[in-house]
C-alpha cells in the first residue's frame, strides 16, 4: 500500500555500528541476576553501615533509632539501585551518553523477538510483555490486599474479643490501604494502558519503550520494601500515615517511604510514556475526534499522576529525611507542622481516586458500545468530562482537611469546587446512561460490569455529595461513612470496573476466552457481598463509628457482623474470579482475533499479536463508534404518524 | 497469516432528518412511546423508594441520643434535604440502568449480535437537560452548604474568644489536651479544674481550645456534632452549646496508634446546678 | 515539518529524526511539567514552615541563617552552563561540532564545580539538619538543587560524549536541544530556591504558641 503512514525501510536505514550480538550486556541480565545483585548489595550495606554507623550496645535511644533508621533506609535504597542495575534497567542511559546507540536489531533483542516465555522475566520493552507483568503484578496485589481486608474484618467481626494485638491491626489496616491503593492505580493504566493502547492508536510499541520496562521493574522493585514492613514493626498509620505518628512509628514505615518514592517514579514515567504515545503516535487519520475514548481517559489519568505524584512522593521525601538525618518537617517541637504533611498528601490524596475512577470509566465507555452496538452516546461530552474533572481535581484537596483545624475559612470554597466536580462527574454517567438508551444488551459479563459500576457510582456518588458538604463532614469525617463512600469509589467503581476491562480484553491478551458461566459467579458473588459489606459500614458510620479501630461500643456489633459476613463473600466470590481467570488462561476456548466483534483496531490485528502489533499500520478513516442502525422513530416522525408501539 | 489491507473503519452515519415536526409535537409523540411511559413509571417508583431513606437515615444518627445540640440538628436537617433532593436525579438513573437490563430487548449468546441499537450520536435536548439539572442541583447543594456552614460556624461561634461573646452570655472556656490515649479537659475560668469527663451545663455555650501534646487526634462530641483536629504544636477551636440533658460519646476520629480505639470518654451535660455543685467538689471556683 | 530532503533515519525505528525528536521534546516538557510540581512541594513546605514558626523553633540556633553568596554562586554556576549549552546548539546548527564540543566540555565543567560547590555548603552550614524548621527546609533546598546538579552532570557529559561519538551533527541536534531545555529549568528551579533562601529568613510570624500548651 502506499498510503500507509510509515512504512517499515529497516534495510534502508543506517545502522550504528553493532558492538557485539544484539541486546549487549542485556543477554545477560534477568530478573536471576537483578535479584541476586540487588540482595548482595542490600546485604552489603547492611553489613558495613551496621559496622560503621550503628555500633551494637548504643545506649543513647535517639542516636541509634536515628542510625537504624537511616542503616535500614540506606539497605533498602541499595536494593533497588542494584537491582535495577542488575536487571540492566541502565544499560540504555550509558549507551547514550557514551553514543553507543541502540542498532535496530538492538531494539529488536530488547522488544524479546524470539526468547519465548523467558522475555517476561527480562527488561523486555515490548509494550505487549510490559502490560501482561502489570496485569499478573496488579492480581498479586489485589490478592495480598484481599487478604490483609479479610483478616481485618475477621478483627471486626469477631466483637466480643480482640483477636489480633493492637500495633498488627494498626499495620494491616495501613498495609493493606496501601497496597491497595498502589494496585488501583496500576490495575487499568497498567495492562490495558500497556498492552491495549498502543494497538488502539495504531502504533508499533509504545514512544518511550525502554521507559516502559522502567516503570514496571521500579514497581516490581518497590514491592519487597513494603511487603517486608509487616516484618519490621509494620506501617501502623493508615495508608495515610499522618505525621507525627508516623515519626514514632518502628523502622517498617521506612519501607512504606521508600515504596512511595520509587513508586511515584515508576509512575511519573509510565505516564509520561502513555501522554506521549497517545498524542504523537497515533496512526495516520486517527484525528483527535476519532480517537477511542479509552485512550482520553488513560490520558487523563495519566496527567493527574504526572502533575501531582511528586508532592506525595516529596512529603514521603521530607518524612523519610526525618526519620533518617533527624530533620523537623513534621515535627511541631522543633517548628515542623503536621498541615505541611496534609497539604502535600491530599494534593496528590485527591486526584489519585480519580486516577483510578477515570480509566476504568473509559474502559467500560470503550466496551460498552460493543456490546449494545451502538454509537458512544456524546463523545464531546464524555472529553468534557474527563477534562473537567482532571481540571477541578487538583482544586479539591482541602476537603479531606475540613477537620483539621487548618485555614477554617477554607471550608467555603472548597466546598464550592467540590460539589462543582459532581458536574463533570455527571457528564461521565450521561454518557453511560445515554448509551444504554435504547440499546439491547448482548449481557457478557463485561457488559454486566457496567451495569454494577454504575449502580456502585450512583451510591457512592450520592454519599460523597453528603461528604463535600462541611457541616455534614463535621459529622461523617473520619468515620466508617467515609470508609464505605470511598470503597464504593474505589472497589466499586474502580475495581469492578477493571474486572470488565479484563473480561473484554482477556482474549486478546491471551488468545482465550475468559470462562463466561465461573467468572460471572464469581463477579456476582463478589458484588452482592461488597453490596452487604459496605452498606452496613453506611449504618455503622451514621451511627458514629471511627474508622481503624478494631474495639467499639456494642451499638455497632450487628452493622460490623454482616459486614464481615459480606467481606468474606467477596473474598469467595474474588477466589472464584482468579479461578476462572487461572484456568482460562491455561485452557481457556480460543478466541479467534475479534471474538466481540469491535471496531477499534486492536480487534483488527491478529491474535496473538505479533512482535510490532501490525504488518502494515492502518489508516483510520472513521471513528471507531459506527455501530447501530437508523433510528426507527425518526422515519416514524417524519412520516407524521402517531407511533404504534414500542419498537 | 498477516492484513494485506490496512484495517479500516467504515462510516456508518446515519442521516438527520431535515424537516422536522414541530417541537410540542415530537414531545408528544415522545412521552407516548411505551419505553418512555414505563421509565418514567419506574423513576417514580425508584424516587418513592428512596426519599424514606432520608428518615432511615436520621434514624440511625439519632440512636444513640443525636440531636443534642442546634449544630447537630443542622447536620441532620442536612443530611434530610441532600438525601430528598438528590433522589429525582438518583431514580432516573437507575431506572434507566434497570429498565435497559431487559426493556429495549437482550442479546445472550456466544456470538456477536448482528442486530443492531439505534445509532443515536448525541441528543442535544438531553445533554442540555441532564447539564442543567445537574448544574442546578450542585448549584442549590453549594449554597445550601454555604448557609449552612455560616449557621453551624455561628451556632459554635468558633472565632469568637469566650469574653468577646456578642449576646452577653459568657461562654465557659474548655481546655482539651490530647495525649496518646486519653483526653483532659481544664475549665480556666472554673480555677482550672481539671478532668478526664467533659461535664457541661445544659444551654451555655461552651468553647473549646484544642491542642495535642504528641501526635493528631481529632475531637468528636458524637451527638453534639463537633470535631475538630487536636494537632500538636497548634491550638484549633469550635464550640457549641448542649440544649439535651444526658450522657454523650466523645470519640477520637484520627488514629493515633496503639490504643486509638480506646481514645474514648464521656461528656455529661447536666444542669447549671450540678455543674456549680461538680465544680466546688473538684476545689474549683464558681462560674461568674 | 521543515526536515532536509536527506534527513537522517532513526535507526531503531527507520523514522526521521524530526519525528523522534518530537516525541523527546514532548517527553521531556512532560518531565519538567512533574519537576516543577516536586520543586513547588519544597518551596511550599520552605515558606508554609516559615509563615508558621511553630512552637517559635523555625529560627536556626544563634540566629546562624546560612550566608546567601553561597546560593547565587550555584546559580550563577548553573546559568553559565546553561547558557554554553545554548549556545552549543547554535555552533553544532552552523555545523561547527568542534563549537558545541567546546561549549559541552566547558558546561560539564562549570556543572562540575558548582556540584562540588553545593556539597562543600551543604557539609558547612553554620546549622546541622535537626536545628529547626529553617535548618530542615534550607538544608532540602540544597538536596533538590545537588540532585539537579547531578542530573545535569550526567546530562552535560553524556552530550560531550555523543558529541565525540559522532551521533550530534548538524541535522540531528535535537539532543543538545532537550538537554539545553531541562537544564534551563534546572537553573529557575536552583533561582528560586536562592530566591527564598535569601528572602525568607526571619518568620513573620511572633506569637505562636508554645508546645502542647494554651499559652501565646
Amino acid at each position: 500500500m502506499t498510503d500507509t503512514a510509515v512504512v517499515h525501510q529497516t534495510h534502508d536505514v543506517p545502522q550504528p555500528k553493532q558492538h557485539g550480538k544484539p541486546g549487549g550486556i542485556l543477554r545477560h541480565t534477568s530478573i536471576v541476576t537483578g535479584t541476586a545483585l540487588g540482595l548482595v548489595a542490600a546485604i552489603v550495606t547492611y553489613a558495613i553501615g551496621s559496622h560503621f554507623f550503628v555500633p551494637w550496645g548504643t545506649t543513647n535511644a535517639d542516636a541509634s533509632q536515628v542510625g537504624l533508621n537511616a542503616l535500614v533506609a540506606a539497605t533498602y535504597f541499595a536494593w533497588v539501585i542494584f537491582f535495577m542495575i542488575g536487571i540492566g534497567a541502565f544499560a540504555g542511559p550509558i549507551r547514550w551518553a557514551l553514543g553507543h546507540d541502540l542498532t535496530h536489531d538492538d531494539a529488536e533483542y530488547m522488544a524479546g523477538k524470539d526468547q519465548g516465555k523467558w522475555r517476561y522475566w527480562k527488561y523486555t520493552t515490548d509494550h505487549k510483555v510490559v502490560g501482561t507483568q502489570y496485569l499478573i503484578m496488579a492480581m498479586f496485589l489485589l490478592g495480598l490486599g484481599g487478604l490483609l481486608a479479610m483478616l481485618i474484618r475477621t478483627e471486626l467481626g469477631i466483637t466480643w474479643a480482640e483477636v489480633f494485638d493492637p500495633n498488627f491491626y494498626n499495620s494491616l489496616i495501613g498495609t493493606h490501604g496501601i497496597v491497595m491503593i498502589i494496585a488501583l492505580i496500576i490495575v487499568v493504566t497498567g495492562p490495558f494502558g500497556n498492552f491495549i493502547l498502543p494497538i488502539m492508536i495504531g502504533a508499533r510499541d509504545m514512544a518511550f519503550p525502554r521507559l516502559n520496562a522502567l516503570s514496571f521493574w521500579l514497581l516490581f522493585a518497590a514491592i519487597p520494601p513494603l511487603a517486608s514492613n509487616l516484618f519490621l514493626g509494620g506501617i501502623r498509620d493508615g495508608w495515610t500515615v499522618y505525621q507525627p505518628l508516623a515519626s514514632q512509628a518502628p523502622i517498617g514505615m521506612i519501607g512504606y517511604q521508600v515504596t512511595i518514592i520509587v513508586f511515584a517514579f515508576s509512575t511519573g514515567v509510565a505516564s509520561v510514556n502513555l501522554i506521549t504515545t497517545s498524542v504523537t503516535m497515533r496512526a495516520r487519520g486517527m484525528t483527535w475526534n476519532r480517537v477511542p475514548i479509552f485512550v482520553i481517559g488513560v490520558i487523563a489519568s495519566s496527567v493527574m499522576g504526572l502533575v501531582w505524584f511528586p508532592m506525595f512522593q516529596y512529603s514521603q521525601m521530607l518524612a523519610l529525611s526525618d526519620k533518617v538525618i533527624a530533620t523537623s518537617f513534621y515535627n511541631p517541637i522543633m517548628g515542623g507542622s503536621v498541615w505541611l504533611y496534609e497539604n502535600l498528601f491530599w494534593l496528590l490524596g485527591h486526584p489519585e481516586v480519580y486516577v483510578v475512577v477515570i480509566p476504568g470509566t473509559a474502559a467500560l465507555m470503550e466496551l460498552m458500545v460493543v456490546f449494545l452496538r451502538k454509537p458512544l452516546f456524546s463523545y464531546k461530552v464524555a472529553i468534557a468530562g474527563f477534562a473537567g474533572v482532571v481540571g477541578i481535581s487538583s482544586i479539591v484537596w482541602v476537603h479531606h482537611m475540613y477537620m483539621t483545624g487548618w485555614a477554617p475559612s477554607a471550608g467555603y470554597p472548597f466546598m464550592l469546587s467540590t460539589e462543582l466536580i459532581s458536574i463533570p462527574f455527571g457528564f461521565l454517567v450521561l454518557v453511560m446512561l445515554g448509551t444504554l438508551w435504547r440499546g439491547k444488551p448482548w449481557t457478557r459479563l463485561p457488559m454486566m460490569c457496567v451495569y454494577a459500576v454504575i449502580w456502585d457510582k450512583v451510591v457512592g456518588g450520592i454519599t460523597g455529595v453528603y461528604l463535600s458538604d462541611v457541616p455534614v463532614d463535621q459529622y461523617m469525617h473520619g468515620s466508617m461513612f467515609v470508609v464505605a463512600h470511598f470503597h464504593y469509589m474505589l472497589m466499586g467503581a474502580g475495581l469492578f470496573a477493571a474486572i470488565g476491562a479484563t473480561a473484554y480484553w482477556f482474549p486478546k491478551m491471551t488468545g482465550r476466552m475468559l470462562d463466561e458461566r465461573l467468572g460471572s459467579i464469581g463477579f456476582w458473588v463478589a458484588f452482592f457481598g461488597f453490596q452487604l459489606t459496605f452498606g452496613s459500614m453506611f449504618v455503622a458510620g451514621l451511627q458514629g463509628m471511627p474508622r481503624r479501630v478494631l474495639q467499639f461500643d456494642n451499638a455497632f456489633n450487628i452493622s460490623n457482623w454482616l459486614s464481615t459476613v459480606g467481606a468474606y463473600t467477596i473474598g469467595i466470590g474474588m477466589l472464584i474470579f482468579l479461578y476462572a481467570v487461572i484456568t482460562s488462561w491455561r485452557s481457556g476456548k480460543p478466541s479467534g482475533s475479534n471474538p466481540w466483534g469491535g471496531k477499534t483496531l486492536e480487534w483488527q490485528t491478529e491474535t496473538p499479536v505479533p512482535l510490532e502489533n501490525f504488518p502494515v499500520l492502518p489508516v483510520v478513516t472513521s471513528d471507531p463508534y459506527g455501530y447501530g442502525v437508523p433510528d426507527p422513530y425518526d422515519a416514524v416522525l417524519e412520516a407524521d404518524k402517531q407511533p404504534a408501539g414500542v419498537a | 497469516m498477516s492484513i494485506d489491507n490496512p484495517p479500516t473503519i467504515e462510516v456508518d452515519q446515519p442521516e438527520e432528518p431535515t424537516n422536522r415536526p414541530a417541537a410540542d409535537h415530537r414531545l408528544k409523540e415522545w412521552l407516548s412511546r411505551g419505553y418512555v411511559r414505563r421509565i418514567i413509571a419506574l423513576s417514580i417508583v425508584i424516587g418513592l423508594l428512596i426519599i424514606p431513606l432520608a428518615w432511615v437515615v436520621i434514624h440511625f444518627m439519632n440512636l444513640s441520643g443525636a440531636p443534642a445540640s442546634a449544630i447537630m440538628v443542622e447536620i441532620e436537617r442536612t443530611m434530610f434535604v441532600f438525601t430528598v433532593v438528590s433522589a429525582p436525579l438518583m431514580a432516573i438513573t437507575l431506572a434507566i440502568l434497570f429498565y435497559s437490563l431487559t426493556g429495549w430487548g437482550r442479546v445472550t449468546g456466544e456470538d456477536p449480535p448482528m442486530q443492531e441499537s439505534p445509532a443515536i450520536r448525541t441528543n442535544g435536548t438531553a445533554v442540555v437537560l441532564w447539564i442543567a439539572a445537574t448544574s442546578i442541583l450542585a448549584g442549590f447543594l453549594v449554597i445550601w452548604g454555604l448557609v449552612e456552614l455560616a449557621t453551624i460556624t455561628s451556632y459554635a461561634n468558633g472565632s469568637t474568644p469566650a469574653n468577646q461573646q456578642p449576646n452577653g452570655q459568657k461562654a465557659i472556656d474548655i481546655n482539651v489536651t490530647g495525649q496518646q490515649w486519653v483526653w483532659t479537659f481544664q475549665y480556666p475560668d472554673q480555677g482550672a479544674v481539671t478532668s478526664d469527663t467533659l461535664i457541661v451545663p445544659i444551654n451555655v455555650p461552651l468553647y473549646f481550645n484544642v491542642t495535642s501534646k504528641d501526635v493528631v487526634h481529632d475531637f468528636w462530641v458524637v451527638e453534639l456534632g463537633i470535631k475538630i483536629d487536636a494537632n500538636p504544636g497548634a491550638i484549633t477551636n469550635t464550640g457549641v452549646t448542649p440544649d439535651k440533658l444526658g450522657t454523650f460519646n466523645i470519640r477520637c476520629a484520627e488514629l493515633c496508634g496503639l490504643h486509638h480505639a480506646y481514645m474514648q470518654t464521656k461528656i455529661q451535660v447536666v444542669t447549671q446546678a450540678e455543674f456549680d455543685a461538680w465544680v466546688r467538689e473538684m476545689g474549683g471556683k464558681r462560674t461568674v | 515539518m521543515s526536515a532536509p530532503v536527506t534527513e537522517p533515519l532513526y535507526p531503531t525505528t527507520g523514522e526521521p529524526v524530526s519525528i523522534n525528536a518530537r516525541r523527546n521534546r514532548m517527553g521531556i516538557w512532560l518531565c519538567i511539567v512533574s519537576d516543577i510540581t516536586g520543586t513547588v512541594a519544597l518551596l511550599v513546605a520552605y515558606s508554609y514552615l516559615w509563615s508558621l514558626n511553630v512552637n517559635n523553633a523555625w529560627a536556626p540556633p544563634n540566629d546562624a541563617w546560612a550566608p546567601p553568596t553561597t546560593f547565587w554562586l550555584i546559580v550563577l554556576g548553573t546559568a553559565v552552563a546553561t547558557a554554553l549549552m545554548w549556545w552549543g546548539l547554535r555552533q553544532i546548527d552552523q555545523g561547527n561540532r568542534r563549537g558545541l564540543m567546546l561549549a559541552a566540555s566547558l558546561s560539564m565543567l562549570i556543572i562540575l564545580v558548582t556540584f562540588i560547590g553545593q556539597i562543600v555548603q551543604l557539609s558547612t552550614f553554620p546549622f546541622g539538619p535537626s536545628d529547626g524548621a529553617y535548618a530542615s527546609a534550607t538544608f532540602w533546598l540544597c538536596i533538590g538543587s545537588a540532585i539537579h546538579l547531578s542530573l545535569l552532570l550526567f546530562l552535560t557529559q553524556a552530550i560531550m560524549g555523543r558529541t565525540r561519538a559522532g551521533r550530534i551533527t548538524q541535522g540531528n541536534s535535537s539532543h543538545v536541544r532537550l538537554v539545553a531545555m531541562y537544564m534551563t529549568w534546572a537553573t529557575i528551579a536552583i533561582l528560586l530556591g536562592a530566591i527564598f533562601a535569601t528572602v525568607m529568613t526571619t518568620s513573620p510570624n511572633t506569637n505562636s504558641p508554645t508546645f502542647g500548651t494554651f499559652q501565646e
